[in-house]
């Protein structure tokens, strides 16, 4: 699904470079439970912006779908996200003027789904979720874990085959993270890829395959063979 | 994003924030508004002078002196022999006088002139008469008063007969006239008319302030302006000293002043609607400083560059569009309400409701483009990472 060549990624500071992350090289295989961890800094963050093509690789080669993507265009992306990849943040990123419903809706708006079919599939994701009952709620009157499933509703809506979770269970507190983790984990088991920045060995020791990067290098590609099917 | 996505958000951006987005309009709602009116009370004014046109006919030529240039009582005889085909000629001395009755007092335009007057067509007899050959040879102090002169004098009541005082003598009032209304030219409302015989004696000269030659055609105006503009060039070495204008000429000029003073009015009011747009790129760019985040979140779902551009600009032409109907609206009630409340006449043109639609449709579109460019070019990244 994601297979990284060489990649490196730097940032221009006044006249100076900063290489934030140098030479990665790893594969993510299609329908993978993949957890990216690492210490604070060193580039995790950076690393699930190129996979989601918020960002661009300086070199290297980035094959997503068997597809090089290293030289998409900004539109090129956009359809891209729009169609096959779905984000979890860790600060839920919700727009707090929508309802919860409009909220899931929005990936669909940008694929010119008419209104009526966009509600009846952004209910049927928040019934998903278990927030049927709050599809017309905003955010700021749904709780942390709320707002959180509102997002991964949103981040599954569209049926995309990829699903990027930035820290998802960072602002919740341990049993709240544990329901987000399973959520992510029914969605995995539903077929779909899923990758997920995060500093709790809890939910890194319930994916199947774990990225270590330590100061911008991929340090180790940890994988439990015998659960992959 | 479909355009009707497009349209929805734009209006429900506005109904996120509707006192602001009132706020925002209201620079719209006058300028546009104030296009309509301004325009309606230029045009008003235009279409006295066109009216006055169409009822009085322009074959009318007016001559007068220039300065200290000698105009005895005497041209009138001459322009009438000067010209070659029959016309009515019709001299006047004009001077302001104080008047009054016994109970009442003012200042009028007294002019001094013959029973032609009356057949100029510009004036109409109410009660009584006009001045009779037999009353200007009989040098009689008799008087004929404009319809605000009955009206101050007499408070509206029949003069006829009764004695007004002019510059010490007394007169006697044998007529009055109809209302002449405020026309583009000196109205007669305020004058009274007296035999010029009298008038020389009474202003102790033969000085004539004007002549007025009425033709039988435009045609013959012209060729008449044409010649007694030699007949006093020739005169007087100098094509200054007596100034002939025909009515035509006199009304174009109106015209022409009427035409800058609409285009003043309707430039004074685009700057309204200049200064409206500023007023909503102000806020746009306010408005997408505070939606960063949410520009961010739809980029990393999939809105392209122009989805946002279109989602800005849409908002912006949402708002001068809204403030245009509403100015629209105000604009001709009050176009309405001008003629009641001014005493000015505004005649409503559909051209300024269409000129004031177009302006702020481009309004909203040329100053929302900055900001809505400014959206679309917003770093995801950063965007979702903005905090206000
Ligand atoms: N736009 C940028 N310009 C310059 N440097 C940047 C930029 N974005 C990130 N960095 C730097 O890149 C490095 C990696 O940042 P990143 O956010 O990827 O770390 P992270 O592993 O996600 O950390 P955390 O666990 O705290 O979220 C940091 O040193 C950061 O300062
Ligand atoms: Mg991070």
């Amino acid at each position: 699904m994601i297979r990284m060549v060489s990649v490196s990624k730097e940032y221009p500071m006044g006249s100076e470079i900063y290489p934030i992350l140098e030479d990665l090289t790893f594969h993510v295989p299609k329908g993978m439970l993949t957890a990216i961890i690492g210490p604070s800094g060193s580039g995790k963050t950076t690393l699930l912006n190129l996979i989601g093509g918020l960002d661009t690789p300086t070199h290297g080669q980035y094959f997503l779908n068997e597809q090089d993507v290293s030289h998409f265009s900004r539109e090129q992306w956009a359809h891209e996200r729009n169609r096959t990849i779905g984000f979890v943040f860790q600060s839920f990123q919700l727009i707090t003027a929508l309802s919860a419903r409009d909220n899931v809706a929005l990936p669909l708006v940008y694929r010119g789904i008419p209104p009526k079919v966009r509600r009846l599939q952004a209910d049927d994701a928040l019934e998903q979720v278990g927030l049927g009952h709050r599809r017309l709620h905003r955010p700021s009157q749904l709780s942390g874990g709320q707002q959180q499933r509102v997002a991964i509703a949103r981040a599954l809506i569209g049926d995309p085959a990829l699903i990027l979770a930035d820290e998802p269970t960072g602002n919740l507190d341990q049993a709240t993270g544990q329901e987000i983790l399973e959520l992510l984990q029914t969605l995995n088991r539903a077929g779909k890829t899923v990758v997920i920045v995060t500093h709790s060995a809890e939910v890194a020791q319930a994916c199947r395959q774990i990225i270590q990067i330590q100061d911008g290098h991929v340090v180790t590609v940890a994988q439990e063979m015998e659960r992959v099917r | 994003m479909t355009w009707r996505d497009g349209v929805l958000l734009a209006f429900k951006g506005m109904a996120g924030n509707k006192l602001r987005a009132i706020l925002t309009m209201l620079g719209v709602i006058i300028g546009v508004a104030a296009v309509i009116v301004l325009v309606a009370i230029g045009q008003g004014a235009s279409s006295l002078v066109t009216s006055r046109i169409e009822t009085l006919g322009t074959n009318v030529i007016f001559v007068s002196p220039a300065g200290g240039t000698p105009f005895p009582a005497s041209e009138a005889a001459m322009i009438t022999r000067a010209l070659p085909f029959p016309t009515l000629v019709v001299p006047e001395m004009n001077t302001g006088a104080k008047v009054s009755t016994l109970t009442a007092s003012g200042g009028a335009q007294i002019v001094g002139t013959t029973s032609a007057y009356i057949h100029l067509g510009a004036i109409s007899i109410a009660a009584g008469h006009f001045l009779t050959p037999l009353e200007i040879a009989q040098d009689q102090h008799v008087a004929v008063l404009g319809a605000n002169q009955v009206q101050t004098l007499f408070g509206g009541s029949n003069p006829v007969g009764a004695a007004v005082m002019i510059m010490g003598q007394q007169f006697r009032v044998i007529g009055a006239l109809n209302v002449v209304g405020q026309g583009p030219g000196a109205s007669q409302d305020n004058d009274i008319f007296i035999p010029m015989t009298v008038a020389q004696s009474l202003l102790s000269t033969t000085q004539l302030s004007q002549v007025t030659v009425k033709t039988s055609s435009p045609d013959q105006a012209n060729l008449a302006a044409d010649y007694l503009t030699n007949f006093y060039t020739n005169a007087f070495g100098s094509a200054t000293a007596v100034t002939v204008a025909s009515e035509d000429q006199v009304l174009q000029t109106l015209q022409a002043t009427r035409a800058t003073f609409t285009n003043l009015l309707a430039g004074t009011a685009a700057i309204a609607l200049i200064v409206g747009g500023i007023g909503i790129m102000n806020i746009m760019l306010v408005s997408v400083t505070e939606r960063t985040r949410e520009i961010g979140i739809r980029q990393a779902l999939g809105a392209t560059r122009e989805d946002i551009l279109l989602q800005f600009l849409l908002e912006s032409m949402a708002m001068s569009l809204s403030g245009g109907t509403i100015g629209a609206i105000v604009g001709v009630g009050l176009v309405h309400l001008v003629p009641v409340l001014l005493k000015t006449p505004a005649v409503f043109s559909p051209n300024a409701l269409i000129l004031a639609f177009v302006f702020s449709t481009a309004v909203g579109l040329f100053f929302g483009l900055y900001p809505a460019i400014k959206a679309s070019g917003l770093d995801p990244i950063q965007a979702l990472r903005y905090d206000g």
